[in-house]
């Protein structure tokens, strides 16, 4: 069974990233979905405070009219 | 009767089994309480004493502390307690699997109650299933008499609402017609009647609706939901049951809680729906995808759409009302497009609750030409006193940037065109930050008596249900979690605090607009009000005296918009001429439908 066919939309991340500016922010953002095995994400929000970055990432596992695997039975 | 030992075993955090003594004696059984600062050797030696049914200990985790309750319970094995006893864990951070790890007979943690504490000792099973939860579905409009406690305002949308009832009558639309082919449809059997009046019916419909209709050939993104995913679907509504039913409300004053749904796919929204309702949301609103606003007749069959807002189908409003919770409110938009009679009638069939109408705001903000609107719109209100739903109101042209006393103006005249024809109205104000306030700066001091003065000066002149939307908070939430939770259960405390019927909350991911709602963001969101109202219970916010001269304001202001509104021949005549909203205000009248309004004696032409 997999843990990521069971979310039913979307998964959202936040943290704080310690970075130099809020564009290195931006791109460490990026790149933590890309690292964490998520692929591209949507960055939702996002602060640089002159110290790091606050950011909430989202990855959307199944939208809207696509084939939810959550509403399939579970292989015996 | 039970003979039961209470621990407290932590020295400051015995509140919780204090609570559970006090219960279980009420209930008959012989309870003892030790002192938090006795030593677990006096502990097993107090327990070894006397032959208990039950020894309940109460603890926190701590580092250390789980080595700690391990050997506790290693004494009590070895002093032979444990032979005839049974030991019960409970705290905050304590789970039934840390619990059994542990070696106790059984835990309860944070989410546990008192009475399943109980249940457990008396061994019987758990009374507070969701079957206990059973709840009675509300009549938002039902203790409303619609009179008018300012005689001037009562009196002139009383000439605005007669001058528009007479202009309107003998006029027709395509819309209108559509909705009385509906209404023969439910009525015939006959194949062959059937497939005239459809043909009909396709030939009053744009071309992509008739396609689609005809042909299947469907507009973008749209597609049937398949025979398995309906019974998918309907296999996991009967399987799932909600665990501990939660309630928003700390009593029953507090406004009923809507949300929207609108995913683009009736199954998302379901399951959405059904996680929402066991945290205690009353109702839902179905938004719709604008293009649906826009076409010459509606789309039929249980549809899925990848894009922003639901289809509302009469099959996929059934739908959703068969799977939500027989208690829950559902509401249907209809307020701003060219199918407002017929969407309110196919909701009606498929079981909605409630409608929403605003010929105004559909005019001005929603893009559909005024006459059009008008003359659909109170075809529509007929439709909704038939079938006895209430429909709302919604100020939304305030995000246009129309001044709020306008906009509530506008709310006004449709109450009382609704009164005439018989029809409940729910008037929608904004609790928002919208273009003119923050342009004339009305919420610079605080968020409080501005908001707060529009439900006092729409209290002053009529007695009807208030449900401030929508969502309340609107434009003051950003794409931060927590900011955005916040200002929603600020802004839902005030609601409370002045008494209003219901309110329509975001979620935590509203104010993104590069996706669909999540539902884990809903339940934020949902959490956020839960404590707000239980922070609030029964006390309310203070405006400030500036409440007051807002109050007065909005009232001269309404009184103002509707003598100049007065002096047009009709509504659609007024509106066109910028009197509830101008050009400068931001507000332009819609053009959608220009042009199709015919007078019934004419043809109504085909739209292929």
């Amino acid at each position: 069974m997999s843990a990521l066919n069971k979310v039913i939309d979307a998964v959202d991340v936040e943290t704080y990233l310690m970075c130099s500016d809020a564009h290195q922010g931006h791109s460490l953002a990026l790149q933590l979905g890309k690292e964490m095995n998520l692929g591209d994400v949507d960055i939702m929000f996002e602060e640089f405070d002159g110290y790091g970055v606050r950011v909430r990432l989202r990855k959307y596992i199944h939208r809207p009219a696509q084939k939810y695997h959550w509403l399939e039975s579970d292989p015996q | 009767m039970k003979k039961i030992l209470c621990v407290p075993f932590d020295p400051v955090h015995d509140v919780g089994i204090k609570l559970i003594k006090n219960s279980l004696a009420e209930r008959g059984h012989c309870t003892e309480l030790l002192p938090p600062d006795l030593s677990m050797e006096e502990i097993v030696k107090k327990a070894a004493a006397t032959q208990y049914d039950y020894i309940l200990v109460s603890r926190t985790l701590g580092y250390g502390v789980a080595e700690l309750l391990a050997r506790f319970n290693d004494l009590l094995d070895a002093a032979g307690v444990r032979e005839s006893t049974k030991v019960v864990l409970g705290g905050k951070p304590i789970t039934p699997e840390l619990a059994a790890e542990l070696g106790f007979d059984k835990g309860f943690g944070e989410h546990s109650s008192i009475d399943e504490v109980i249940a457990y000792i008396e061994d019987r099973p758990l009374n507070g299933t969701a079957d206990n939860h059973k709840r009675t579905k509300p009549d938002i409009a039902s203790h409303y008499f619609y009179s008018f406690r300012h005689k001037r305002i009562g009196e002139l949308l009383d000439t605005i609402a007669e001058k528009t009832l007479h202009w309107a009558e003998g006029k027709s639309s395509s819309g209108i017609e559509r909705c009385k082919i509906q209404e023969e449809l439910s009525a015939v059997s006959d194949p062959s009647q059937k497939k005239r009046l459809t043909d009909r019916y396709n030939s009053l419909c744009d071309p992509v609706i008739a396609d689609a209709n005809s042909k299947k050939i469907f507009p973008k993104g749209v597609r049937y939901i398949t025979d398995d995913e309906m019974e998918n679907v309907r296999l996991l509504i009967r399987e799932k049951q909600p665990l501990r039913q939660q309630n928003i409300r700390h009593h029953s004053r507090q406004p009923l809680i809507f949300k929207f749904l609108g995913s683009g796919c009736p199954t998302m929204d379901i399951v959405h729906a059904k996680i929402c309702e066991r945290y205690g949301v009353n109702g839902f609103l179905i938004v719709n995808p604008s293009w649906e606003a826009r076409y010459e007749g509606l789309l039929h069959g249980l549809l899925t759409h990848e894009n922003d807002g639901t289809i509302t189908s009469e099959e996929n409003i059934r739908l959703m009302r068969d799977c939500l919770n027989p208690s829950t409110l559902l509401t249907v938009r209809a307020h701003r497009g060219l199918n407002t009679p017929e969407m309110i009638y196919l909701a009606a069939k498929a079981g909605a609750d409630m409608t929403k109408i605003n010929l105004v705001y559909g005019s001005l903000g929603a893009g559909t030409d005024p006459e059009r609107l008008t003359v659909d719109g109170l075809y529509a209100m007929k439709i909704a006193a038939e079938h006895n739903m209430a429909f709302d109101i919604p100020g939304n042209d305030e995000l246009s940037g129309v001044p709020a006393a306008k906009s509530l103006a506008g709310l006004l005249i449709n109450v009382m065109l609704g009164k005439k024809l018989g029809a409940k109205a729910i008037l929608k104000p904004l609790f928002c930050y919208g273009p003119d306030i923050v342009l004339h700066g009305q919420m610079k001091q605080n968020f409080v008596d501005y908001n707060a003065a529009k439900i006092r000066a729409l209290r002053s002149i009529v007695d009807a249900p208030i449900w401030p939307g929508e969502p309340i908070a609107f434009m003051t939430q950003t794409e931060e979690r927590v900011q955005s939770a916040n200002a929603t259960s600020y802004h839902a405390a005030l609601a409370a605090s002045t008494g209003v019927d219901a309110i329509t909350i975001a979620s935590t991911d509203e104010a993104f607009s590069r996706g669909p709602i999540t539902i884990a963001s809903r339940i934020d969101s949902i959490r956020a009000v839960t404590d707000a109202f239980r922070f609030m219970g029964d006390a309310s916010f203070q405006p400030t005296a500036a409440a007051d001269n807002f109050t007065d304001d909005f009232v001269r202001k309404i009184q103002s918009a509707l003598e100049t509104v007065a002096a047009y021949a009709n509504l659609p005549e007024a509106i066109n001429a910028g009197a509830l909203g101008s050009k400068e205000d931001g507000a332009y009248p819609g053009k959608f439908g220009k042009g199709t309004v015919r007078n019934s004696e004419q043809q109504i032409p085909n739209h292929k």
